[in-house]
């Protein structure tokens, strides 16, 4: 039917391949709800005032109508993650499935990862031992079969995700023909979908 | 392109998750099919390094084995969303969507016949709110039993009293406050058991059971019968009361008027329009249908270039993301804009002609629509004729006539301009004024509808309309042209912004009708009411609604909601003394939907037209939810104008802090029982709310949990009212069975509904997943198997949901209203309860600022319109307990333009003083400096600046047995406030208040339309 799309399941992978875990951003759906950044909250319990994923409001100056719009941001589980070469203690690695994992049992808590990543999206959490929080793609609910907490709560689908080596359904569609050509340096597991020129014009009128 | 793919989800597979929550979830063992389990996955490869600090917090997924899920029915607000709720170890954990629900999946859910087992892998979304539940049910500022006042009304202080001597005082009355020095006698329910008239003079009041009054705050079908059996059936009081007034009268008005009170409640239908004109609708944010429904499918269908539209709106509410364009109208002046508009449209003939012709329904139904207008119908415009400003009937030109055919409407044929039946021609003359031969008068002069219609909109031009509204000319001329190039498939979305204020009535019904011109009322793509409840709930299997000794309320409502001043003994008196009769010392409102918490409100503050005795309060904050609610601070207090104060809530919150008693109610996780018909446009289900937990509450003797309902059922037993007790629920099979506790009757109502949608016996392992996950299931004895079966098959699925194309023929709607009105003869005959004059019957500009409300010089004075909003995270006055909400959002902001603040010198984040004529005294809040407002206009959203549910220290003794957060909230004898739930402002406290009339909130006379938009206030800075 016209724009709509059943529930889904994460399909879960075979094991011959691993899985390479990656989630679309389509700015074009974005409402700005918080419907993701509580359901986040919901699942790690992270600390008041920690937050694994935020949306950030942004006005762009672009005079005389200013334009305004919402971007969710979160750990983009690069390539070559700074985090993880400026942790003193190795805390912080590369899974094979793409997913950036801190592990709590070496985090020493030194801070270093948080200045060094460049999307602010990883925290020292105050209530768990001020050691390194961020996301991790909810890694127990993907291999259950369940899809991110943030990507099943968000009600317009503008977060979408999959496995890249197999992917199905509308992340696959925007996987072939949406892909951005270059992923940019960090070689990051999150794919934006920027905001259509036309919308978001805030006229100054009165 | 994309809508291709969509399709390949796939559901099933090699490790087919569906297939091991099936033994999970039924407790049937068969661990062979564990074997091959999707735990391979979970291994690390080598090289690979997980989190290895087994010390951090387990997280909770609906696929744990130790879970249990209960598909139930959201109240996070009260757009109706599905819930699969999540419970570990007897406690709430997380919410997600039910796939089964259209509100969770966008209006697409799974299949209705899939087995319970093989959704629960399925992803559907909810909203945040939803997802804060937790911190909702378990805040420990919840009450879970009953508190007596212990000093003076409003200073905070309460005890706990015992359940069996709160029912006892409030059945009997009696000097219940002596200890506190009230001399005295409270009254009781018993005492209002009487027929006897409330005032001889006046008889037509009714009798003095009209004394109780009971105003419910957020109320829904389910709790709503049941609290109309006590209130209406077994008191026979006709004050049941809501408060459709603040939850959004305004453009609900307008479309009462436009269906002739058929429908209030119509919408764009978002899953099919080309185009939708948004006014004052939050749709990103707020609306019913919610964000996680209705703005999700606008999002989704826009970005993918199938939907456009345009945000009217003095604020760039979150949707102007994606808007097309965003119009910053000025407040107040949405009826100026689409009248501008209609007149654009008729002037260009840009109108839907075949759709305006059709004069009756099959001329409607053989163009393929489900409603016609009456466009075409003559009324009598002739000042000789007794019967001007109403339609003309076949009876006014043969007197012979009879039956129906006496009342059939009349219009002009095309052929020969003859005054034919409505009935009768497949098409009539559109826009005419003539004159036609009347029996008894000769002839008379008539006009269309449509003619009427157009002579109110051309009384102004289109720069007058521009001005007013606060926009250039062409952003009139360019909307008009953008909605009617779409045929049938633009639609206007109105909302509480569109007619929230003084002159609402007209805005919004201008409004409405834009949806007529173009011809797309109740199809699909355009203007749609919803397609209702699967099947009822009160007949059937078992009567629901009558009993023996039923009682049926008479007389005037303390509103005045429904009820003409000129059949009343106050009018006739001052007519019999020689006086014109007006003004009405208040209004009454005989042409309204009503629900005028506002104005019952009032009624009690001036005792008119009689004086309240007791007033029962359910899960309502008057004080902060109405606009100048503050106002009634003084009348809550006053124990002559209340005598009795009863509140039924979860909390102690601005207004029961002025109750007498607060009797603790159990929240939707627990209970509130409710059977859901969607909100318009579109779709037909009914979604069922069921307990997800064990009351959070106390218990009764015999062990059943304080809640709005056994308290009801123990006030009537104690009364002796019928309807309540021993055998007072007849079955259709003739056996009798008693009403003791919330459950005999909402489970009847479950049965009723199944058995009347004949839905399928459910499979025994679907029966199994009911009995092992839902709390209710402990009551299964009270029904037959055979209809418990069926019960479990709609709880398994958590209601009965019917797809999107099973409620359209093509693109007619098979329900929804057969007629809309262009012309309301019945406003047409509805005086002004001030002067006595008639109202007009259609359009025509009414400004939005009556002169009650009028100072010489408030453009000087008070030079910022101050318009209110609701937020993403946010319920109206209750979510302030969301924790994560609040994290998010600590504080709401006075929003300002940035070339005003600049003139003030106002910075971001600087304190000023909000000051209106109302409050003088003014409210604080933050600035927020950008533009996401019009220019002279400043917002502030609802949801903060709380005083109460934990905002303030509280003297109750022994509150530590009382509140859910025991000796954590309380030192000694005193709450201990939590400071964060106080931050931010109220904007309903600054709100205008009628100069004229008694100073209290602002209202429009036609439909009792509190005013949320047009109070004016000035600025200050405030130094720190």
């Amino acid at each position: 039917m016209l724009g709509m799309t059943q529930p889904v399941s994460l399909a879960v992978s075979s094991v011959e391949r691993p899985p390479l875990w990656t989630m679309v951003i389509d700015l074009n759906r974005c409402m700005g709800c918080q419907s993701c950044v509580i359901a986040c909250k919901a699942r790690s319990r992270a600390g008041s005032g920690v937050f694994y994923t935020r949306l950030v409001e942004r006005r762009s100056e672009r005079l005389p109508e200013p334009k305004r719009f919402f971007l969710p941001v979160l750990c983009n589980h690069c390539k070559s993650p700074r985090c993880a070469s400026a942790c003193p203690s190795d805390a912080i690695t590369k899974l094979e499935n793409g997913i950036v994992m801190v592990d709590h049992a070496r985090c020493t808590g030194s801070g270093k990862c948080v200045s060094a990543c460049p999307f602010g999206a990883i925290q020292l959490d105050p209530f768990r031992g001020n050691k390194a929080y961020k996301c991790d793609f909810c890694l127990e609910r993907v291999e259950a079969g369940l899809m991110p907490a943030c990507v099943e709560a968000c009600p317009s689908q503008a977060r979408l995700f999959g496995d890249l080596n197999r992917p199905q359904g509308e992340f696959a569609a925007y996987i072939r023909h949406r892909m951005p050509r270059s992923a940019g340096k960090l070689g990051p597991r999150i794919i934006y979908i920027k905001l259509e020129d036309k919308t978001g014009s805030l006229p100054n009128v009165g | 392109m994309l809508d291709e793919c969509k399709k390949g989800a796939t559901v099933e597979g090699p490790r087919d998750p569906s297939r091991r929550h099936a033994l999970r979830y039924c407790a049937m063992a068969a661990t062979a099919m564990l074997a091959g389990s999707a735990k391979a996955l979970a291994h690390p490869q080598p090289g690979q390094r997980r989190d290895s600090d087994t010390s951090s917090d387990r997280k909770v997924n609906r696929l744990d084995k130790d879970v249990r899920l209960v598909h139930s029915v959201c109240l996070g607000c009260n757009a109706r969303c599905g819930n699969r709720v999540v419970v570990r170890d007897g406690r709430l954990v997380d919410v997600t969507g039910n796939p089964y629900h259209p509100y969770n999946t966008m209006g697409r859910p799974v299949d209705y016949a899939t087995p319970v087992l093989k959704s629960i892998p399925l992803s559907a979304s909810v909203c945040g709110k939803a997802k804060d539940v937790p911190n909702y049910v378990y805040n420990p500022y919840r009450i879970l039993r009953p508190l007596k006042r212990a000093g003076k009304r409003g200073s905070g202080r309460f005890e706990p009293i015992e359940w069996d001597q709160l029912i006892n005082e409030i059945t009997f009355g009696g000097q219940t406050f002596r200890h506190l020095g009230e001399k005295r006698r409270v009254p009781g329910l018993l005492d209002l058991d009487s027929d006897a008239p409330m005032d001889p003079s006046a008889p037509e009041l009714g009798p003095a059971r009209n004394g109780f009054i009971f105003m419910t705050g957020r109320l829904q079908p389910g709790r709503k019968a049941f609290i109309d059996r006590f209130v209406k059936g077994a008191m026979g009081s006709i004050n049941r009361i809501g408060h459709t007034d603040i939850c959004g009268l305004g453009f609900r008005m307008g479309n009462y008027a436009f269906t002739e009170g058929r429908q209030v409640e119509l919408k764009a239908d978002p899953w099919k329009a080309d185009y939708i004109l948004v006014f004052g609708a939050n749709i990103y944010a707020a609306l019913q249908p919610g964000v996680n429904t209705y703005g999700a499918i606008v999002s989704k269908r826009h970005s993918q270039g199938r939907l456009h539209f345009t945000i009217v709106d003095p604020r760039a509410q979150e949707a102007v993301v994606h808007a097309d364009r965003w119009i910053p109208i000025r407040p107040g002046q949405d009826g100026a804009f689409a009248m501008g508009m209609i007149r654009w449209i008729i002037e260009h003939e840009a109108y839907n002609l075949d759709y305006l012709a059709a004069p009756n329904q099959g001329a409607a139904r053989a163009l393929g629509n489900n409603a016609y207008s009456n466009a075409t119908h003559l009324v009598i415009t002739d000042p000789t004729h007794p019967g001007r400003g109403r339609f003309l009937r076949m009876r006014d030109m043969d007197p012979g006539a009879k039956g129906e055919q006496a009342e059939a409407f009349i219009v002009l044929s095309r052929k020969g301009h003859q005054p034919v039946s409505f009935q009768h021609v497949e098409a009539a003359m559109l826009d005419v004024a003539t004159e036609v031969a009347c029996s008894q008068y000769g002839r008379i002069k008539v006009k269309t509808a449509f003619r009427l219609m157009k002579e109110g909109v051309m009384e102004h031009s289109l720069d007058e309309y521009a001005r007013l509204a606060g926009v250039d000319r062409s952003t009139i001329e360019d909307t008009a042209r953008q909605f009617t190039s779409y045929g049938q498939r633009a639609a206007v979305c109105q909302y509480h912004g569109a007619g929230n204020y003084v002159g609402g009535t007209y805005a919004a019904y201008a409004i409405a009708c834009l949806n007529a011109l173009v011809g797309n009322v109740e199809r699909k793509g355009g203007y749609m009411s919803s397609g209702g409840a699967v099947s009822k709930w009160k007949e059937g299997a078992y009567d629901l609604l009558d009993f023996p000794g039923r009682r049926r309320p008479k007389g005037v409502r303390i509103s005045r909601e429904k009820a003409w001043y000129e059949a009343s003994s106050e009018y006739k008196k001052k007519r019999a003394g020689g006086s014109t009769g007006y003004p009405a010392k208040r209004p009454w409102f005989s042409f309204t939907k009503g629900g005028l918490s506002v104005e019952t409100l009032a009624g009690i503050d001036e005792g008119y037209p009689y004086p309240c005795k007791i007033l029962f309060t359910y899960f309502f904050n008057p004080l902060y939810s109405i606009p100048g609610g503050y106002r009634f601070k003084e009348t809550l207090a006053d124990t002559r104008k209340v005598p009795l104060h009863v509140s039924i809530d979860i909390g102690v919150n601005e207004s029961n802090l002025y109750a007498d008693y607060i009797v603790p109610d159990v929240t939707y996780a627990e209970g509130q029982y409710g059977w859901l018909p969607p909100h318009a446009p579109a779709f037909r289900f009914t979604g069922i709310r069921t307990p997800c937990i064990e009351p959070l509450t106390g218990r009764t003797g015999d062990g059943r949990p304080f809640c709005l309902e056994t308290f009801l059922i123990d006030i009537a037993r104690a009364s002796g009212l019928p309807g309540f007790g021993k055998g007072v629920i007849h079955g259709h099979d003739g056996h009798t069975h008693d009403l003791i506790r919330a459950e005999d009757f909402y489970l009847r109502g479950f049965a009723n509904i199944a058995l009347n949608a004949n839905i399928p016996r459910a499979s025994r392992q679907e029966q199994a997943f009911v009995e092992k996950n839902y709390p209710v299931a402990r009551f299964k004895r009270m029904l037959p198997v055979r209809i418990w079966k069926r019960i479990c098959y709609m709880l398994a699925r958590g209601g009965i949901f019917k797809d999107y194309e099973e409620v359209f023929e093509g693109s007619r709607f098979r329900y929804g209203v057969h007629k809309v009105a262009l012309y309301n003869e019945r406003l047409a005959a509805t005086k002004d309860p001030f002067d006595g004059s008639l109202l007009p019957g259609t359009l025509k500009l009414i400004p939005p600022n009556g002169p009650r409300n009028g100072s010489d010089n408030q453009d000087e004075d008070y030079p910022f319109y101050l318009v209110t909003h609701k937020m993403n995270v946010h319920t109206q006055s209750r979510t302030v307990w969301h924790k994560w909400a609040m994290e998010i959002f600590p504080e709401n902001f006075v929003v300002m333009n940035e070339e005003d603040a600049a003139k003030l010198g106002i910075g971001n984040g600087d304190m000023v003083r909000l000051i209106s004529r109302g409050n003088p005294e003014g409210i604080n809040g933050r600035a927020k400096i950008g533009r996401l407002v019009r220019k002279g206009c400043i917002a502030v959203s609802f949801h903060y600046g709380h005083t109460q549910l934990g905002a303030s220290r509280l003297k109750i003794s022994g509150g530590d047995r009382v509140f859910l957060g025991g000796k954590q909230v309380f030192e000694g004898d005193y709450l201990l406030p939590d400071p964060a739930l106080a931050a931010g402002l109220n904007p309903n406290q600054v709100s205008d208040l009628d100069v004229a009339m008694m100073h209290t909130p602002m209202i429009d006379p036609v439909g009792g339309i509190p005013d949320f938009s047009t109070t004016r206030v000035k600025i200050l800075k405030v130094d720190q």
